[in-house]
Order: structure tokens, then C-alpha cells, then sequence
């Protein structure tokens, strides 16, 4: 685990590296895809995270040494804040629904986040899952405003900002322009809303593909917007979207299979989501320059990936040791 | 406020000017620090937490022995069962 000091952080945000997957490449269709666990806290979250909490210091909003942010997340979001937020100073309330996985609640911790679990009957009306967890926030948050900042990922402009300052400008540039199509998971729409605005200002003809998951589903970071209401942010523009790809748990699973032994990748689930919606829209073209985003690896899904047989844990192993593409970050990640 | 009942509570939380879901989350995260059979008292004023904490204590198999109103207030006593 490598520890970072504030000015270190700004440098390390953004910038991920575009691979080709050659394996999945053909003649006349290239698929490529932009690896966001380089970033320090291993997911795409950080970029949300960092510019979230730089304009809320920018507007006066936080104060070192007083503010606590607040934080509903089912995963990277909390990890990428508790990690930036706690590196600039202030102190960090995730709260989170009590079936998120061992492995990100042990993430939190470690980076000193104080962690409230909620639970689906703690007031049903409200919803569930993580809705239960944004009640809570909110209740905590509004009546403390000296106290609390909430950020709110699902209506924060600065989240849309993030994409169209950072993801957006590095695809365009690292691509040279040259892209036909591009795809990204769907959560609070940040991602998809700020890059592709940024790509359709330079080329209008850029086809956007919005990758949601499943009802009832198992990759985190995705959402169903038949199952969850669509953020704001999201709804906000949501014309940037030319289609959308609903996957599935068990064709995105296979192509996180595919991925590792093709590719020598370990990403998690969405990845293999945004994968499989890549290798679905391909099908309908003869050519094409496809670029997705993976939005994190696959260090944080061991029991995941055990339970649902993707890999046995010898199988996990030996690809955490052979893969060429997972670095050292600020994420600390279990050993066990 | 004080009657016969507050002599028998080990714990008393007050979640006056709190919404829900937190005076729920607040009255979990104490009984799971009391001991069983350990009596607690909490004291609100957001009208839905009568049928919230009251659902959330029988769902949980605790008992709750009284709910009292006085006022705008509402006093739970609740006994951890398990």
C-alpha cells in the first residue's frame, strides 16, 4: 500500500492507460479499453470523489479540522472518498448497506472511514438496499449542516465535471480522435453524461452505448433504472445516449472469464458488462473503433467471483500473481 | 418527563429532532450494546417513528413493554430479548 500526500494525489488522478484488446480485435473492428483501477484508490470512482470534494472546498462548503463528509456507497465511491478525503484532512462517514461485501468493508476501515450499516428494515418506505443508506445520510446530514457535507454522487454536478474535465479530454487525446463508439456503465450517469459530452462536442457522430445491469443483480457499480429511479444527474442529459445494452449476471461473469484468460485481465464485474455490450454492438457493424471503460479490477470480488464459480480461489490466485495489469495503489486491498 | 418506568432503563437515548430513518438507526446501534434483558428508553419526536421503531422491535424479537405519548413526544421502553 503506497500512502500519499495531498499533491501527490492531484497528480495521480486521471490518466489511466487505453489498452487494445487485441484478442477481440479483428480486421476491421479494434476494441480497446481504458483501465480505471490505475487511478490511486483502484476504481473510476476517484475522479467523481476528488472533484466532488475540491469544489465543495472551492465554495467555502468544507473546513478542515470541522467538516465530516458524509457518504451513502456501495462501494467505490466510499472507498475513493474515505481515501482522498481522509489524505486531505477531513473525516469520513460511509454509510452502506449491510450485504456489501467483506472485502469493501474491510477497504473502508483501513482507510478510516467510520462506517454506518444499514439494513432493509430499518424504514421500508424509503426503499431499499442503498436507498435505506441515502435515507440515512440525509437524515444525518441535513439537520447538522455546520457539521455534515453530503457530496450526493446521484445529483452532484461536480461528477458530471470530473468526466467532461478528465475521462472525456483523455480518451479523446490517447485515441487520437479516432473512435467510433463509446460504452461505459451506468450508476449515478456521471461517467457516461461527462465523457460523452466532451466526445460528441469534438465529433457528434460518436455513438454513446449506456451499459445498465440486470434486475436483480450482482455487478456493483451498475444499477437497473426499471428497478432504481435515474439519478438526476443523469436525467439531466441523458440524450447523450445513442443505445442502451441491459447485461446480464451471467454473460457479464463469462466475460470476465474471457477477459483473464484472453487478455490477462482481472476486472470486476462491470467491466465484463461493459465487455459484453461492446461485443454485442460490434456484431452489427463491419467496422468500427470501440472503446469501453473497466471501471475497476478484480481484487475486491475474490468471494464474489468463489460463490458464483467464475474463478475457484486457485484460479483467483494464479491470475492476481501472473496479472501484468494490476499495480501497486492506495487501495489496501486483502492479502487474505 | 421522569416516572416509575425511567427507575427500571439501563440506557436512555434522546432522538428528539431527528428523522427517519435515524432515530431507528440510533435505537439499533444501542441495543446492540446493551445486554439481554437490559432495558432502554428512547425519546422522540418525529411522528413516523411510532410505527418505525415500534415494526423494527418486533421484527428484531425484542419486546416492547410501553410506548407513552406526552405531547409532541413519544417514550419507548423496550426490553433486548435476544
Amino acid at each position: 500500500m503506497t500512502s500519499l500526500t495531498s499533491s501527490d494525489l492531484i497528480e495521480r488522478i486521471g490518466n489511466t492507460p487505453v489498452i487494445e484488446l487485441k484478442s477481440f480485435s479483428t480486421r476491421n473492428i479494434k476494441f480497446y479499453a481504458k483501465l480505471e483501477w490505475y487511478n490511486p484508490y483502484g476504481s473510476v470512482k476517484d475522479r467523481a470523489a476528488y472533484w466532488m470534494i475540491k469544489h465543495a472546498e472551492n465554495d467555502g462548503i468544507l473546513k478542515k479540522g470541522k467538516s465530516i463528509i458524509i457518504e451513502p456507497s456501495s462501494g467505490n465511491t466510499g472507498i475513493a472518498l474515505t481515501g482522498i478525503a481522509s489524505a486531505l484532512g477531513y473525516k469520513v462517514e460511509i454509510v452502506i448497506p449491510d450485504k456489501v461485501s467483506t472485502e469493501t468493508k474491510d477497504i473502508l476501515r483501513r482507510l478510516g472511514a467510520t462506517i454506518h450499516e444499514t439494513s432493509d428494515d430499518l424504514c421500508p418506505r424509503v426503499g431499499a438496499g442503498t436507498d435505506q443508506s441515502i435515507a440515512l445520510a440525509k437524515a444525518i446530514s441535513k439537520p447538522r449542516p455546520d457539521v455534515y457535507y453530503m457530496p450526493n454522487q446521484y445529483d452532484n454536478e461536480a461528477n458530471f465535471m470530473a468526466h467532461y474535465e478528465s475521462t472525456g479530454p483523455e480518451i479523446w487525446k490517447q485515441m487520437d480522435g479516432r473512435l467510433t463508439h463509446f460504452f461505459t456503465g451506468c450508476g449515478t450517469g456521471g461517467t457516461i453524461t461527462g465523457t460523452a459530452t466532451y466526445l460528441k462536442e469534438q465529433n457528434r457522430n460518436v455513438k454513446v452505448i449506456a451499459v445498465q445491469a440486470q434486475k436483480n443483480h450482482l455487478l456493483q457499480g451498475l444499477r437497473n433504472f426499471e428497478e432504481s429511479a435515474m439519478p438526476d444527474l443523469f436525467i439531466r442529459r441523458q440524450q447523450v445516449v445513442d443505445a442502451w445494452f441491459t447485461a446480464t449476471n451471467d454473460e457479464s461473469f463469462h466475460m470476465v472469464k474471457e477477459l483473464a484468460s484472453r487478455e490477462n485481465l482481472l476486472v470486476g464485474p462491470s467491466s465484463g458488462a461493459v465487455m459484453a455490450s461492446m461485443l454485442n454492438v460490434a456484431d452489427k457493424f463491419d467496422s468500427g473503433i470501440m472503446i469501453g471503460i473497466f471501471a475497476d479490477d478484480g481484487r475486491k470480488f475474490k468471494s464474489l467471483y468463489a460463490e458464483h464459480g467464475v474463478f475457484n480461489l486457485t484460479e483467483y490466485e494464479r491470475l492476481l500473481r501472473a496479472n501484468t495489469y494490476l499495480p501497486e495503489t492506495a487501495c489496501p486491498y486483502s492479502r487474505n | 418527563m421522569n416516572n416509575a418506568s425511567d427507575d427500571l432503563t439501563d440506557k436512555v437515548i434522546d432522538v428528539r429532532g431527528l428523522f427517519c430513518p435515524e432515530p431507528v438507526f440510533r435505537t439499533k446501534m444501542e441495543m446492540e450494546r446493551l445486554h439481554i434483558g437490559d432495558r432502554i428508553k428512547i425519546v422522540a419526536d418525529d411522528p413516523a417513528s411510532e410505527e418505525d421503531i415500534s415494526r423494527w422491535v418486533n421484527r428484531n424479537g425484542h419486546e416492547l413493554l410501553s410506548v407513552r405519548k406526552a405531547d409532541n413526544d413519544l417514550e419507548f421502553i423496550i426490553k433486548k430479548a435476544k
